[in-house]
């Protein structure tokens, strides 16, 4: 049998379901769709705008889930407050697992830029344009040209943001892995982390 | 004869004015010539495009037009329409050109062979079906990306 509580941690239910299958269909819809935009040729552009389609879904039903799901996927619990983040920050070097029963401050926020980043690509994205030959976006014959090259300038602007953000969202797990001995993969796999229970000072 | 003189000076002083007053700047022409010749290059290529996604139903006759006016304006001698000097540096807000398209010469012309040999070969077999048109069609396409993502801003 496997002990549910050693020491300061124990064994909890943090991620449901719904939240874990929406994880990984975003990393396959975004990953591919990006590829797909940044390496596209004439004959698979389409795909990247029925991925970009299937990422906008992802991102209104994460917006759902951010007001009626369970607390740790909550929009509410992810935006920290600034003396979260002056806490948070203290111990970040710590080589311990945080133990945080849902995402950290720094993780929480960064899912909300990644969300905002991705509506933000969605949109421009229905109004970007390769000169009307290899893709355009099925709204960008409704604005006026000048605003098809914004949209589209924009679009490239963000595409660039994201690999920031999730480059870092990557090494930020690895750190965790790596340095703080705490896996997060794992859970976002099967919903059970090791949470603090005991509050010492990490 | 004095009359002709009078009436040559007066055309003269006023072709003078006319230019002056429309404020004619023979770059800012250069600008607006490439501008309208990759419009044309667009409104040939557009059809095609359209034709090879299913959009617009394949013609074998329009295809054949289309393509042949493609490799047409592809193999225009334009040097004049990209004089030095007229980059969107130098024409901030009126061309999206790079200096790159200067600076890095002969690179600019590399990619427009490309494009050359590109609608070459779409213009020879455009005619023979839609098979036929969808085989040669992505390249072309490749060949206006290649140079707008290396000469071309996104933005004016
Ligand atoms: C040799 C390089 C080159 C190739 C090949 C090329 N373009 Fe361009 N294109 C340019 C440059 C440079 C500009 C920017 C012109 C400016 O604003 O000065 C441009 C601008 C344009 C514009 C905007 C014109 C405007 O009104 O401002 C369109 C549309 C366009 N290209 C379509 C195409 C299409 C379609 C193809 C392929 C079938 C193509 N181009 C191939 C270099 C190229
Ligand atoms: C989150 C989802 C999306 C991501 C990550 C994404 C990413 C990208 C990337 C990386 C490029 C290439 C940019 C470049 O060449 O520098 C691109 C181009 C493009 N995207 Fe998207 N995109 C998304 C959604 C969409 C949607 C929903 C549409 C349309 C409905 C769309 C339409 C286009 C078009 C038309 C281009 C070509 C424009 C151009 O580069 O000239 N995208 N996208």
């Amino acid at each position: 049998m496997r002990a549910d509580q050693t020491g300061d941690y124990r064994r909890e239910k943090i991620w449901d379901p719904v939240i874990r299958l929406w994880h990984w269909l975003l990393v396959v819809s975004v990953s591919t769709g990006w590829l797909l935009g940044q390496f596209r040729d004439f004959a698979t552009v389409e795909w990247h705008i029925y991925l970009g389609y299937c990422t906008g879904i992802l991102v209104l039903i994460r917006l759902m889930w951010g007001i009626f799901g369970p607390v740790p996927v909550r929009l509410r619990t992810l935006l920290p407050s600034p003396s979260q983040i002056m806490e948070y920050t203290r111990h970040f070097g710590n080589r311990k697992p945080s133990g945080s029963p849902g995402h950290n401050p720094f993780g929480g926020l960064s899912v909300v830029i990644m969300l905002v980043l991705l509506a933000v690509q969605v949109c421009t994205g229905l109004f970007s344009e390769d000169d009307a030959l290899f893709a355009s976006g099925p709204l960008a014959g409704w604005i006026s040209t000048g605003g098809v090259l914004r949209a589209t300038a924009i679009h490239h602007v963000v595409a660039t943001l994201l690999l920031v953000f999730v480059g870092m969202h990557v090494a930020a797990v690895l750190y965790y892995l790596l340095w703080k001995r705490e896996n997060l993969i794992v859970p976002m796999i099967t919903g059970w982390k090791w949470i603090r229970v005991i509050q010492r000072d990490p | 004869m004095r009359n002709i003189l009078r009436f040559s000076a007066a055309i003269a002083g006023l072709s003078f004015l006319v230019t002056a007053a429309a404020g004619d700047d023979p770059l800012e022409d250069a600008i607006k010539a490439r501008q309208g010749y990759m419009q044309v290059v667009k409104f040939n290529a557009a059809p095609l495009f359209g034709m090879a996604k299913g959009k617009i139903e394949y013609d074998a006759e329009a295809a054949k037009t289309y393509a042949n006016n493609l490799q047409a304006a592809a193999m225009m001698k334009n040097g004049a329409m990209w004089p030095e000097g007229t980059d969107n540096v130098s024409y901030a807000g009126k061309t999206r050109t790079l200096p790159e398209a200067w600076t890095t010469y002969p690179k600019v012309a590399e990619a427009n062979q490309v494009w050359i040999d590109a609608t070459g070969e779409l213009a020879r077999v455009a005619g023979d079906g839609l098979d036929a048109l969808r085989s040669k069609i992505g390249a072309v396409g490749e060949g206006c990306k290649g140079c707008h993502d290396d000469f071309r801003a996104e933005d004016f």
